[in-house]
């Protein structure tokens, strides 16, 4: 049958970009969430001017790849005198992209939350404010954790473009060696198997999450 | 501005390259998502568990590793396909799991009102799928169909990785040689803004006229 | 005085159902229900919500299932037979779905098909389950929507249609499969008090044809006039039944009178 014993030859030579993965990935993940909120404030801004800004931007975001954008900061940046590593480039390109759609989803959260319930707060005597942030923001955190943690499993595979601006992580290391070797089957089999695990454990922690803020 | 102008007849070539890619992952990706979605939905319990593996899969696999792996093992296998072809099979299959995803929930979005109301006159499921599913799922189905067709898009620039001619290989190309990364990439940028926004708009209207009026 | 439908002493019931009981988990929906409805009978079916009468019609039609007892359309067993063992088997998506194609079902929310104009929607059934050509089953249509006073509305879309419209449309949709009984499930109690009417005038229409019908319904003064039974309904179980003028003015159990009564206090007849 299959000889898995490749799995223990090529597994440590990927562990070694692990790190780095993870180390992009979580900063990713978590400063994107953070700028999504401040867009989407953008974006429901009582000012138009404001808030057409802010909707040119995210659309000018999403409507081109990431991997442009990152060429873009990565070479962009040596150009314009102030060169910065493949690793912060691609940290800021994943954060302008994936902030973007962040805040999409949070504007998606914040209307589904049913007007009705938000009326039924003004009704009982609580400013707009107020009842924005006693009953529709709770209900609204609620409803963005499942995409969110889509758009985080997307962040994650995502990491596995900055190879292309020489950061050594796991897709880096496994192309190294793929470069060498013929075992190519084996190493490719072994990094998806790897960023299988990655996502599994993002999306198990997220399930986690979800579970803990339900309401019902 | 001039560096633009004399990269003109490069970047059209390689827009055409992307244009031909996405338009092919679009159709095969489509295709597998109808199947598949169907298999989901009304296949057997072992078709159905292939479904799932498939579906997790991908979703958990960046495209660029499928990319890699074709990319490397396409010496090693028994036919000739032109890396083009292999480009258009990988980001097809990839994003036909999303596919999959929007006809199901397109599917399940019918309200139960007319399954019941088709049933009441005695037509069966494959019959009522196609008379009275389907265009209430089509409809269902426009803005997540266009977003997926947008990602298609934007997955298609992971094949500059591996040495294929599309509008963003061309770029990187032109930039080396030139050192104007801000007007080369920018240029790159503004045909996948054109493109998808495009698209974007394309779905809009085409929601528009499959709107009835409620 | 409603049209008798007896003379059909001697006719075979249309509908048969023999103890009828189904479970929702724990919950026991239906409890050994038991009744007939004979050809050309209009049954209205009356009772508090949760007393399972919505339940039982969508049993006649098997869009519920139900797990004890036997349910016949005109002699023939609907969605389970017994086999030599004793034992109960379901039949065939087939079958059942022929033999629903025999009753026609009306439903309180229309689910006429948005996407097909309202001739098409009648069209349909006949068209894909009975194989009659197109244009034939066109001019069925036409005819069958001039009878519920719809004609000039054969190529609107539902969307443009009124609730007590649609309503009729959905009534000429299941006439169209020529069904041999016609259910009716609470069909007025989504409609605007001015349009219920019009879709209560055509059902006394098909009342006065003779079309045998199951009808849930609120509309008390419609049972009392146009009824040929009533059954009273309530925790799953027949209570009460008879002729609509002694099962209103004489309501005998305790059940009914409680019912009635806070029915009249609302009514102004």
């Amino acid at each position: 049958m299959i000889d898995f014993s490749f799995l223990a030859r090529v597994a440590p030579t990927l562990a070694e970009g692990l790190a780095t993965t993870v180390l992009l990935a979580v900063p990713a993940i978590l400063l994107s969430a953070a700028w999504g909120a401040v867009v989407v404030m953008g974006l429901l801004a009582r000012s138009r001017v404001l808030a057409a800004v802010t909707r040119g931007y995210v659309e000018a975001v999403r409507n081109t790849p990431v991997l442009v954008q990152m060429f873009f900061i990565f070479f962009g940046s040596g150009y314009a005198g102030y060169p910065i590593s493949g690793f912060t480039a691609g940290l800021i390109a994943l954060v302008v992209q994936n902030g973007a759609y962040a805040a999409e989803i949070y504007r998606g959260g914040i209307r589904a939350v049913a007007h009705r319930l938000a009326e039924a707060g003004l009704a009982l005597g609580l400013t707009p404010r107020r009842a924005f942030r006693i009953i529709v923001l709770p209900i609204a955190i609620r409803n963005v954790i499942p995409p969110l943690s889509n758009q985080g499993v997307l962040i994650i595979k995502d990491t596995s473009l900055v190879a292309t601006i020489s950061v050594a992580e796991m897709t880096f290391h496994a192309r190294l060696l793929a470069d060498r070797t013929a075992a190519v089957f084996e190493i490719f089999f072994t990094l998806a198997l790897f960023y299988l695990l990655l996502t599994a454990l993002f999306t198990g922690a997220m399930r986690l999450l979800e579970r803990r803020v339900r309401i019902t | 501005m001039d560096l633009i102008f004399n990269s003109l007849p490069l970047l059209a070539r390689g827009t055409l390259t992307t244009l031909y890619l996405s338009a092919g992952a679009i159709v095969l990706a489509t295709a597998l998502g109808v199947v598949l979605a169907l298999l989901q939905l009304y296949g057997g319990f072992i078709l159905r568990a292939l479904v799932e593996v498939y579906l997790y899969v991908v979703r958990g696999v960046p495209l660029l590793v499928l990319l890699f792996a074709m990319y490397y093992a396409l010496p090693y296998a028994n036919v000739q396909i032109e890396p083009i072809t292999g480009g258009i099979a990988v980001i097809g299959l990839y994003f036909g799991a999303f596919m999959t995803e929007v006809v199901r929930a397109a599917v399940l979005s019918v309200p139960r009102g007319q399954w019941e109301a088709a049933r009441a006159v005695g037509l069966t499921t494959p019959r009522i799928l196609l008379d009275v599913v389907l265009m209430q799922a089509v409809r269902m189905a426009g803005p997540p169909f266009v977003n997926t067709c947008i990602m298609v898009v934007k997955g298609t620039s992971l094949v500059a990785i591996i040495g294929l001619a599309d509008v963003t290989y061309v770029g990187k190309q032109i930039v080396e040689r030139t050192l104007a990364p801000f007007e080369i990439f920018g240029a790159v940028a503004l045909v996948y803004f054109v493109i998808c926004f495009g698209l974007s708009r394309l779905g809009q209207y085409f929601e528009r006229r499959l709107n009835y009026v409620h | 005085m409603s049209t008798d439908a007896s003379g059909s002493l001697a006719a075979p019931a249309e509908i048969e159902i023999r103890g009828v009981s189904k479970w929702f988990g724990e919950h026991k929906v239906l409890n050994g229900i038991s009744t007939d409805v004979k050809r050309g009978e209009a049954l209205v079916v009356i009772g508090p919500s949760g007393s399972g009468k919505t339940t039982l019609l969508r049993c006649i039609n098997l869009l519920e299932e139900f797990q004890e007892g036997e349910i016949r359309i005109g002699g023939d067993a609907m969605g389970y037979t017994v086999d030599a063992g004793g034992r109960r088997v379901r039949r065939s998506e087939a079958e059942i779905a022929r033999m629903r194609a025999k009753l026609g079902m009306v439903f309180q929310s229309f689910n006429l098909f948005p996407h097909l104009s309202a001739l098409r929607n009648v069209a349909l059934g006949p068209v894909r389950v009975l194989g009659v050509p197109p244009q034939e089953a066109a001019e069925q249509a036409a005819a069958l929507l001039a009878r519920v006073g719809l004609a000039d509305k054969a190529d609107a879309l539902p969307g443009r249609l009124s609730g007590g419209q649609q309503q009729r449309v959905a009534i000429a949709r299941a006439l169209a499969m020529k069904p041999k009984a016609m259910l009716f499930d609470e069909v007025t109690s989504a409609l605007d008090p001015e349009l219920v009417a019009e879709v209560l005038d055509v059902m006394h229409q098909l009342v006065q044809e003779g079309m045998t019908m199951v009808i849930v319904t609120h509309e008390m003064a419609f049972a009392q006039a146009f009824a040929h039974r009533v059954v009273f309904m309530a925790e799953g179980e027949i209570v009460e039944q008879g002729e609509p003028a002694r099962v209103f003015q004489d309501p005998q159990s305790k059940r009914l009178q409680a019912f009635l009564k806070r029915f009249k206090q609302g009514y102004q007849l």
